[in-house]
């Protein structure tokens, strides 16, 4: 055990939190456990994959491009297909979103091919040292980046109007609808704004990792994973957690080998779901 | 229940012929047909199973595949490792699916709603992640059953039928009892059962154990089929997810929604359409979306009310059910 496993844990968490971060969104505004976010992750790579490996341009120049693409495709799919299911029941939404995931992963087949595919980056594969530590390039500009989106996602909600609209809406939906918020507008925009930063997710993802069809699976769970840790709606509680999720995994990889890297987290998943289901870092229950 | 015994007892000897027939017939059956009947057969034990949990229980699960994994793996090892016979393995499948149950409804049953669903798929997911890391149990690329004790052929698919039929006989007690009843209402309304004396754990417990029994068995039956279990095949989430999609399709919380749901999926779309596996995949994401959408209560009732409609009856009024729900409940709530 060294400082480098540790580093490389935290700036790994650091991807987590991305992923969290939309799927904590989405369940604190909408109430709305989203199994489809896992594609979207996958999705803003393969839309970034375009570019990338179609035209050679630098996969963080198109992030901010597979961010915008993402939220236009989620608008939609909230305002005219989940937010109406949302009115009708619990299970209705949940199996829809199930039913978006497997369409994604047959699109993503269909369109891509089942190889798995990565987007090429000088940065990808180096490393530099940092006091000492060695460091993977990509993971540090990954957590340099998470922690931006989570400073402007925590700014949003709780400095500008439209953030208050969506706490309005989280609060109290009927409420908010009568003081004349859109409700069916800001959840569309909630929706829209996770499926952004799931696609910035997703390019860092694909640069520092392969991604195939089905990759949506365990990153859709490790961010569940992140969400249960963190708390529902807490920006900086899904931060803490990501970190804690990426030292377990990465000190744990150290410790028994490779193949459990998985286990562990869905484990400290599983178990803190059951033993503290309103997050570690919560402070007050929201579950 | 107020309806009279011979109408009671219909169902289940209708359920009793039903299997009588398929014994009679298997000599008759093609190979082929046969192994095609076992894959039937065990989807659909297993989204009846799914249907006790979610459809009657309003227990979201998406860890099927956990409980089938569970079934296969203890056949596996015990038939390979133990060189146990296959007609006590098959017991034991079961009871090792609703033990794993019994260990996680600790920390499971404390979960409502969403948090239920994806605790259970966190489980399936970790289940094959260990798995994999077995190495006693094969690791990664599995584990083979000794291929001469393995029932095949028609005694297979006999074994699928009654494990089916089990299935299908858990479905219609929990329809008809004042088991089921209970389950029902506490999927409608916990904090309403639990004041009406509805012991509202041990009933959770209970759908979750007889579900996963169930799940298990078939679990044991898929194994026999498979020959090897691995974490790929039996340990798969689309067992999960199939339990799911074909169950929501046919109408989640009705006796025959699972049986037209698994039809429908297995044998329209998955069955027509292996050479074109994204095509088929489309049209089941695609289905189960419009499902939800459009017909939240499945197929099946759809049909049902189409076909009375048809016959010319007069649909029967929500409240007039719920009426007669209730003053046939009241006697059987008794305190739990």
């Amino acid at each position: 055990m060294n400082a480098d496993v540790l580093v490389a844990g935290v700036l790994t968490g650091g991807l987590y939190a991305l992923i969290g971060l939309g799927i904590s969104l989405v369940f604190g505004v909408l109430g709305l456990m989203n199994l489809a976010h896992g594609e979207f992750v996958i999705g803003g790579a393969y839309l970034a994959s375009v570019l990338v490996i179609g035209a050679g341009w630098d996969p963080l120049l198109v992030l901010p491009l597979a961010m915008l693409a993402m939220g236009l495709l989620a608008y939609p799919l909230q305002r005219f297909l989940l937010t109406p299911l949302l009115r009708g029941g619990k299970a209705a939404p949940l199996v829809a979103t199930f039913g978006l995931s497997l369409l994604a992963q047959a699109l993503f087949q269909g369109a891509f091919g089942i190889d798995p595919k990565a987007l090429t980056a000088s940065y990808a594969d180096s490393g530099f040292s940092l006091f000492g530590i060695r460091v993977q390039t990509i993971y540090v500009i990954g957590f340099g980046l998470t922690v931006v989106l989570c400073a402007v996602t925590h700014v949003v909600l709780t400095r500008t109007r439209a953030g208050s609209a969506v706490r309005a809406a989280s609060a109290d939906p009927g409420t908010a609808a009568i003081l004349g918020i859109n409700v069916d507008r800001v959840y569309a925009f909630t929706l829209a704004g996770a499926a952004a930063l799931a696609a910035a997710g997703g390019v860092v993802t694909g640069i520092a990792q392969s991604f195939s069809p089905t990759s949506g699976l365990p990153i859709l769970l490790t961010g569940f994973a992140v969400m249960a840790l963190g708390g529902i709606g807490s920006v900086s509680g899904v931060l803490a957690a990501g970190v804690v999720l990426g030292v377990l995994q990465s000190v744990s990889v150290a410790l028994f080998g490779g193949g459990w890297r998985d286990v562990v987290v869905y484990l400290a998943f599983f178990l803190v779901l059951s033993l503290r289901p309103q997050g570690v870092f919560a402070r007050k229950a929201a579950a | 229940m107020s309806a009279p015994l011979p109408r009671r007892l219909a169902p289940g000897a209708t359920l009793l012929l039903v299997v009588a027939v398929c014994f009679v017939a298997t000599p008759q059956l093609s190979g082929g047909s046969l192994d095609l009947g076992v894959t039937i057969l065990c989807y659909l034990a297993i989204a009846q199973a799914w249907n006790v949990l979610a459809g009657f229980a309003g227990q979201m699960s998406l860890g099927a595949a956990a409980f089938v994994a569970t079934g296969g793996y203890t056949t596996a090892l015990l038939m390979a490792r133990a060189s146990v016979s296959w007609i006590w393995a098959l017991p034991c499948a079961a009871l090792a699916a609703a033990a794993l149950a019994a260990l996680l409804s600790v920390p499971l049953l404390r979960l409502r709603g969403d948090y239920f669903a994806v605790g259970t798929l966190a489980i399936s997911i970790a289940t094959q992640a260990l798995i994999s890391n077995w190495q006693w149990a094969g690791g990664a690329s599995g584990l083979t059953l000794p291929i001469s004790e393995v029932p095949s052929g028609g005694r297979l698919f006999q074994l699928a039928v009654v494990v089916a039929a089990i299935g299908a006989a858990v479905t219609l007690y929990v329809r008809q009892s004042a088991f089921g009843l209970r389950l029902a209402a506490i999927r409608d309304n916990e904090p309403a059962a639990a004041g009406l004396g509805v012991a509202v754990f041990r009933h959770r417990l209970a759908a979750l154990l007889l579900s996963s029994a169930i799940t298990g068995l078939a679990g044991a039956v898929i194994a026999f089929q498979f020959i090897v279990v691995s974490p790929d095949g039996i340990a798969s989430v689309n067992w999960s997810l199939n339990a799911v999609l074909m169950t929501v399709v046919g109408g989640a919380g009705t006796v025959f929604g699972p049986v037209l749901g698994v039809m429908v999926v297995y044998y329209g779309l998955t069955r027509e359409l292996q050479d074109q596996q994204t095509f088929s995949e489309v049209i089941e994401g695609v289905l189960l979306i419009a499902i939800v959408r459009f017909t939240p209560q499945g197929a099946w009732p759809v049909l049902c009310s189409l076909a009375r409609r048809l016959a010319g009856v007069r649909p029967v009024k929500p409240a007039e059910r719920a009426g007669s729900a209730t003053s046939t409940a009241e006697p059987s709530l008794e305190i739990v």
